[in-house]
């Protein structure tokens, strides 16, 4: 007897269901196009660290962040300069960048600590400095702020 | 507290205190049925995006949060041989025992010593802090207990071994 | 006694040396499926007291005489070698058990005994090495200068004994080499001391594993109880109290 109808996902026929693309609006740019404007912010982001500007840079950093698929070259540019900016920030300042961000601002940040220390092979990027990070962002934006980043579904 | 483990812990436990926001849910793939959704991996839709914490490559905690339950891995620090074996047992005997240890999970997630699943019942019959100290102390302290499991055995394996050559001088 | 190394006992003079200890009690013809046998006549047995109580220790040190054999001809022969100048005297095995064998062998100014041992488990083998590596270390305290050098490779057989055939080399095999020196056997009863002390090393290792392992598991034990009470504190309480009227008669719900 032929078993394989057994084997069918009947769920993924089921009008219902969700599709990953469903789950949250697409971003209305190009990749190409997200990826040139990482690249810029990039280099913004390195003017603005050299005059010192540490709350800047991190603001335009996290403004407009890549998300979605498609655009891996992107969202490492963009949490490559992040890690840099964070790096080259003294430990008492941190509260006060923070406190400087805009909400939507933090929820990204806080995105992207998690994304750093999720990371395997670490490169540059040193536990301690985020977990800083993190203890001052939860702080200041309280649990609320963790729970964004864990239910957007615009993952970084 | 050691000063270098509390950053480690304190976003340990704000993260989990964010993640234990728990509700009743039903299946919705299989009627009457209800089910911890985080391990089901039935519907995407309730799985929120999974939170790593990590100290250093050796140390760290994943938390996967979903809508009516969160499962949460530890990888336990093991810096060589005797260190690893010890854990594994130490996290083999509380496995055997998850019975009375309710949110314990009987086996870990790929990659991690020690996994723990807390659903909504769990999260309904316990107090919320309660649970989150638990698993902050567990971590607090299954580093100091290996690390003192290590020295007991090295301390002892130098008085055994001294006693046994010490009869040689007579 | 049964002893399944007797054949390579036998070679190296343990006859002989039962022989000395025991004299006529050993039967010429040892009784079925045995190697020796020990005949003891009750009626001749020493009266109660100290004699008997050293009747007794030498009938039950029987295995340890067997096993004396080996070591006592390396003595003889290092005290012979020393005199001619000889290099080196044959290599002694003794396979006494399974998997683990004994090495005896003299040399002009020492006697070296190896021994390899088998770990059957992850724990044993990990828990072995620490043991091991401290038995090496702990000849640096001033106090045990005296005491044998110890050597220790894991897997690798010591050069020594690297000829000889049938040595696995598996992960959980290590060779731990005791070098004896003339000091160690020059008087008779220092010289028999050593040899109880010798053969007692595997179990007194073995032991002491077990120990620290049994030892573990009472930590872990109580660590796991203490858990399990910061888990409990978790619990919201519910009121069990029984409720009394002041009459003394009990309340129930119905």
């Amino acid at each position: 007897m032929d078993t394989a109808f057994r084997k069918i996902d009947i769920d993924a026929y089921d009008e219902d269901a969700f599709l990953e693309s469903e789950l949250f609006e697409p971003d209305p740019r190009s990749p190409a196009h997200v990826l040139n404007d990482a690249k810029q912010k990039q280099t913004s982001v390195r003017s603005l660290l050299a005059k010192g500007d540490t709350a800047g840079a991190l603001a335009s950093a996290l403004e407009g962040a890549p998300y979605g698929p498609g655009v891996d070259e992107a969202k490492n540019l963009t949490l490559q300069s992040v890690v840099s900016i964070l790096n080259s920030t003294k430990s008492t300042e941190i509260p006060n960048v923070v406190r400087s961000l805009s909400q939507d601002a933090q929820d990204t940040l806080m995105k992207y600590l998690y994304k750093g220390m999720g990371l395997p092979g670490w490169g540059d990027v040193s536990g301690s400095v985020l977990l800083g990070w993190h203890e001052k962002l939860t702080e200041a934006a309280g649990t609320g702020c963790i729970v964004r980043a864990m239910t957007d579904r615009r993952t970084v | 507290m050691s000063n270098v483990l509390r950053p480690y812990l304190a976003a340990v436990r704000s993260t989990l205190t964010a993640a234990l926001t728990l509700e009743n849910f039903s299946s919705q793939v299989v009627e009457r049925h209800n089910k911890p959704e985080v391990e089901a991996a039935g519907s995407k839709e309730v799985l929120l995006n999974p939170l790593t914490i990590s100290r250093n490559e050796n140390e760290r905690v994943l938390i996967e949060p979903s809508v009516n339950s969160i499962r949460m891995s530890i990888k336990i620090k093991q810096a060589d041989e005797i260190e690893r074996i010890l854990c594994h047992k130490f996290t083999r005997f509380m496995m055997q025992r998850a019975e009375s240890f309710i949110v314990l999970r009987r086996k870990p997630v790929q990659g991690y010593d020690i996994s723990f699943l807390i659903t909504n019942t769990h999260s309904e019959t316990m107090l919320k802090h309660r649970l989150v100290d638990f698993i902050i102390q567990f971590m607090e302290e299954v580093d100091r207990e290996i690390s003192e499991m290590k020295l007991s055995l090295n301390a002892r394996a130098r008085i055994v071994a001294e006693s046994y050559l010490t009869a040689f001088n007579s | 006694m049964h002893i399944r190394c007797w054949a390579e006992l036998v070679q190296y003079g343990a006859n002989d040396v039962l022989k000395r200890e025991y004299g006529s009690l050993i039967k010429a013809q040892a009784e079925p499926e045995y190697n020796v046998s020990l005949e003891i006549d009750l009626e001749k047995v020493p009266a109660e007291g100290e004699e008997r109580e050293t009747f007794i220790k030498s009938i039950a040190l029987l295995k340890r005489n067997a096993c004396a054999a080996p070591f006592e001809l390396a003595f003889k022969h290092q005290k012979e070698l020393e005199a001619s100048n000889g290099a080196q005297g044959d290599l002694m095995q003794i396979h006494y058990r399974d998997e683990e064998a004994i090495f005896v062998q003299a040399s002009q100014d020492r006697v070296t005994v190896i021994f390899s041992t088998v770990f059957r488990e992850e724990t044993d083998r990990i828990f072995g090495k620490v043991f091991l590596q401290e038995f090496v270390d702990a000849r640096r305290q001033p106090t045990i200068q005296n005491a044998p050098q110890v050597l220790y490779s894991n897997r690798d057989p010591p050069l020594e004994i690297r000829h000889v055939s049938g040595l696995r080399s598996t992960d959980d095999i290590g060779y731990v080499t005791f070098v004896l020196f003339p000091r160690h056997f020059a008087k008779p009863d220092l010289a028999s001391g050593t040899i109880s002390h010798i053969q007692l090393f595997r179990d007194y290792l073995h032991y002491h594993i077990k120990c620290s392992k049994a030892y573990m598991h009472s930590r872990m034990r109580h660590r796991v109880a203490e858990f399990q009470k910061v888990l409990n504190r978790a619990k919201t309480e519910v009121a069990t109290t029984e409720r009394k009227t002041a009459s003394g008669r009990t309340l129930t719900s119905r």
